[in-house]
């Protein structure tokens, strides 16, 4: 059983083989680009919003709300960061009823490289909203015998956040390819629903927890930070994760 | 299980790209849409408000207008009222006064007839008595009534002999006026008598058909009378007592 779409490659570009997560993701990026340009090429005040422009404006309010529960002082690059995020994951996992097409979301190589883009993004959006000097102070806070303990709680946040995704689309794969052999008319459907409902919520979750590490990156040191659902908690090593 | 990391790189590659497509065609086109969207709301909203509030100082001003405006009319009618009472009391005193003036006239008027008529009455009455008398002297003892009076008066001139005197000193004849001339017998008995009183003042003789029958003596100031008149004057004292008993009586009639 094939476990990652790493290792099959669809063709080869300059001597340089593009495997099909790569090429699933750029169907993924395709389908998002095209569907956006389509809907807001006509984006004028004067024409009024049709169906398709509501839907985007209810998702993209709906992210931006979320993102200002979380951290009201939040700019708009979280929103894009963020949102771009969810979008992405949702809509590969999505994808995943679709008879052929491995979700970009299933390799661990897609999750990592998620996962180390919010390792990298964190420490930016920190330092530019507090400067260099000012997020250093974060990590020997509140003395500096937690220094280590931040650094191994930022190294496994991105790791956590990585396995977690990954885990969660491909075991459902797995399970849904292990039905298939067991009961191939039954459970196959009702994996296919419950996976369409597992992958919208690991997008929600992977969104949001990335929001809250920028955000707790980004907010002062010592401020409450809200989470969903639950109570503010204070500094930035007290988030809990939300595992599955 | 196996981390590619030419396919970490691609991918965080093509998500750092699918960041800026979305941002590029999605996050600020519909952002821009519904950041515009709300400031037109906004604006609209404002606008709304300031229409409230132009529309409330509107309300306001036509409330006030509207206030004064029956100020000034219940003030107007309160002028009017007062004018027409004002108007309506000079009219009533106006009135009032032409009527206390009218009925003052009449009484003048009515007091001018009854003294016009107790002057003819007295006048009539003068004269009836005067023909009633002279025509009983004649008829039963043959004599005249005027020159009887004229020789009574020269009896009556003894006592006032002073003043007779007196009164010619200052004065440059004696003037004897009857309602008829004087018989020429009468005459000379009356000329004879003043002449032998107060010697060399001349008398003469005139007629006056408005004096009562009788002789009138004027002697300068002084002037002396024998006339019907008090016979006359109890005659329309008595003549007023009759017909103010009459007239009582007819309304007692009347009225019993």
């Amino acid at each position: 059983m094939q476990l990652t779409p790493d290792e099959t490659t669809v063709f080869t570009l300059w001597g340089l083989g593009i495997n099909e997560t790569v090429v699933n993701t750029w169907i993924v990026m395709a389908m998002l680009t095209v569907a956006s340009m389509l809907v807001t090429r006509k984006l004028r005040p004067d024409v009024p919003p049709n169906r398709w422009r509501t839907t985007l404006e209810v998702i993209v309010t709906g992210i931006q709300r979320q993102v200002e529960d979380i951290s009201p002082q939040s700019s708009r690059h979280v929103l894009y960061f963020s949102g771009t995020l969810f979008l992405f994951i949702a809509l590969s996992n999505l994808l995943l009823v679709v008879p052929g097409f491995t979700p970009p979301t299933s390799s661990l190589s897609t999750t990592a490289a998620l996962a180390l883009s919010v390792l990298i993004a964190v420490p930016l959006f920190g330092i530019s909203r507090q400067g260099i000097g000012g997020y250093l102070k974060t990590y020997i806070q509140p003395s500096i015998i937690m220094l280590p303990f931040n650094i191994i709680s930022e190294f496994s946040r991105g790791i956590s956040l990585a396995i977690r995704l990954y885990g969660n689309v491909m075991s459902g794969a797995v399970i849904a390819g292990i039905l298939l052999g067991v009961a191939p008319f039954f459970f196959p459907v009702v994996m296919d629903v419950l996976g369409l409902l597992t992958g919208l919520i690991q997008a929600y979750i992977f969104a949001i927890l990335a929001t809250v590490y920028i955000s707790s990156a980004t907010a002062p040191v010592h401020k409450p930070v809200k989470t969903p659902g639950h109570e503010p908690e204070r500094g930035r090593d007290h988030h809990k994760e939300q595992d599955r | 299980m196996s981390i590619d990391w030419v396919t970490v790189l691609a991918q965080i590659a093509n998500f750092l790209v699918l960041v800026w497509l979305l941002k590029r065609f999605l996050y600020k086109p519909i952002l821009k849409g519904i950041d515009s969207r709300e400031a037109e709301i906004a604006a609209r909203m404002s606008e709304a408000t300031r229409a409230k509030e132009k529309a409330a100082a509107a309300e306001a001003d036509f409330v006030a207008r509207q206030q004064k405006l029956q100020a000034d009319q219940d003030a107007l009618a309160e002028r009017v009222r007062e004018q027409a009472k004002q108007q309506r009391d000079a009219l009533l005193a106006e009135a009032h006064e032409k009527m206390e003036q009218e009925r003052q006239d009449t009484q003048v008027h009515l007091a001018r007839e009854r003294e016009r008529f107790t002057s003819e009455l007295y006048k009539a009455s003068a004269e009836t008595l005067y023909q009633l008398a002279g025509r009983a002297l004649h008829d039963l003892a043959d004599e005249r009534l005027e020159e009887h009076i004229a020789l009574h008066v020269i009896g009556k001139l003894d006592p006032l002999s002073d003043e007779l005197a007196s009164a010619a000193e200052h004065a440059e004849e004696a003037v004897a006026t009857t309602h008829a001339a004087l018989p020429e017998g009468a005459r000379h008995e009356v000329e004879a008598a003043l002449e032998q009183r107060v010697p060399g003042l001349p008398l003469r003789f005139a007629t006056d058909d408005s004096q009562s029958p009788g002789l009138v003596l004027r002697i300068g100031s002084l002037q002396l009378a024998w006339t019907v008149d008090s016979y006359t004057d109890e005659l329309v004292e008595l003549l007023e007592e009759r017909l103010a008993s009459g007239e009582s009586g007819r309304v007692n009639a009347h009225g019993g």
